[in-house]
């Protein structure tokens, strides 16, 4: 089955840093694979994409993330994203950015990665997501964490929002955003963790990371068509 | 005769050795390790359900086959992946593939190698 690697961060300057991030994943079985990168880019250089076809046989599929500190920056940094044929998420703690960008089409995820950006999910956001189609995303890199102190408060967390979104029936996907090669798992044992540790039945956390994640490329793949006015609405012939 | 007592199902699960230096690591380590990830992330309630076997452990090909019991399938695959070091190696189990026999397991694991 297609399970995807739905959030894999690597520094784009560096194309060998890429290839040995793609290699592991190779090693560890994965099939496919969204990419990230790590530095400031509007979108992903064609040659990149290119030259890392050719390397590897996994699928590749690629996302901007926008990190933005205020409202102002934000809804400058969106107006470079129309049509965008690549992933777009946002993640951020500020309220007023996520209700924006929730309410944003051009806005594929609402990422809540980050423990701390984590506890700022409220069930207004998950709303406004939900009424726009588009995603949260959780991640398992939190829960890597070596303390076990802090790793127990991280699982806490992700259980509680991971069990509020599913309360809400809101579209999401799991991700590893791992950053150590060591910490990289296969997207099938994370499907055992969220089932056995964070309380999703099994088929759930299946579709979290096959058809939810594939959802989301047909939402990025869609933009693209020019007789698709929303969703359900498509210009059929005249001219 | 009819044998009241249902014999539990059984699940054989191939899993995948990634790490840098594992070939002075031995079976009482990794089944050490493999039972505090257990305990740690489940406890005693589940621990006592998994009846968990080391059938094989192959450093040279970093390949090693576990046996649990049918229902506690995922909490094993959990216990392997959340194991990030072993006497301080770092060290990944990266579960490949289950089956329900021996026989079915070890094909998958030589096609694997192949």
């Amino acid at each position: 089955m297609k399970y995807f690697e739905s959030r894999l961060k690597a520094n784009f300057d560096n194309i060998e840093d890429i290839k040995e991030k793609i290699e592991f994943c190779e090693r560890l079985g994965i099939k496919n694979i969204i990419l990230e990168p790590t530095i400031s880019l509007n979108t992903i250089p064609l040659d990149i994409k290119e030259n890392l076809k050719e390397v590897t046989n996994i699928n590749l599929y690629y996302r901007i993330n926008l990190k933005p500190n205020n409202l102002t920056t934000f809804k400058k940094k969106i107006k470079n994203y129309n049509k965008f044929s690549d992933i777009l998420s946002v993640e951020t703690s500020d309220k007023e950015i996520q209700i924006h960008a929730a309410r944003d089409s051009r806005v594929d995820i609402i990422s809540f990665s980050e423990h701390d950006i984590l506890k700022s999910l409220t069930p207004g956001v998950i709303s406004l997501i939900k009424q726009n189609n588009s995603f949260i995303e959780f991640s398992l890199a939190p829960i890597m964490e070596n303390n076990k102190s802090f790793q127990s408060k991280n699982f806490r967390n992700t259980y509680r929002f991971l069990q509020l979104a599913r309360k809400l029936n809101v579209n999401y996907i799991i991700s590893g955003n791992f950053y150590d090669l060591y910490d990289y798992r296969h997207p099938r044992a994370m499907i055992s963790i969220c089932h056995s540790l964070l309380g999703i039945p099994l088929l759930k956390a299946k579709a979290a990371f096959n058809e939810n994640v594939q959802l989301l490329l047909n939402r990025a793949k869609q933009r693209q068509d020019e007789n698709l006015i929303e969703d359900g609405v498509r210009l059929i012939g005249g001219k | 005769m009819i044998n009241l007592v249902r014999t539990e199902r059984q699940r054989y699960i191939l899993f995948k050795i990634i790490g840098e230096d594992v070939t002075n690591l031995n079976n009482k380590e990794f089944l050490k390790s493999i039972w505090n990830s257990i305990w740690s992330y489940f406890g005693m309630k589940e621990a006592n359900k998994i009846g968990l076997w080391l059938l094989e452990l192959d450093l040279e090909e970093k390949f090693g086959i576990l046996r649990c019991s049918h229902n506690t399938k995922e909490v094993m695959i959990s216990a392997l992946s959340l194991i990030k070091e072993i006497n301080g190696k770092r060290i990944i189990l990266s579960p490949v593939k289950t089956s329900g026999t021996i026989k079915t397991i070890k094909n998958i694991k030589n096609s694997v190698i192949r």
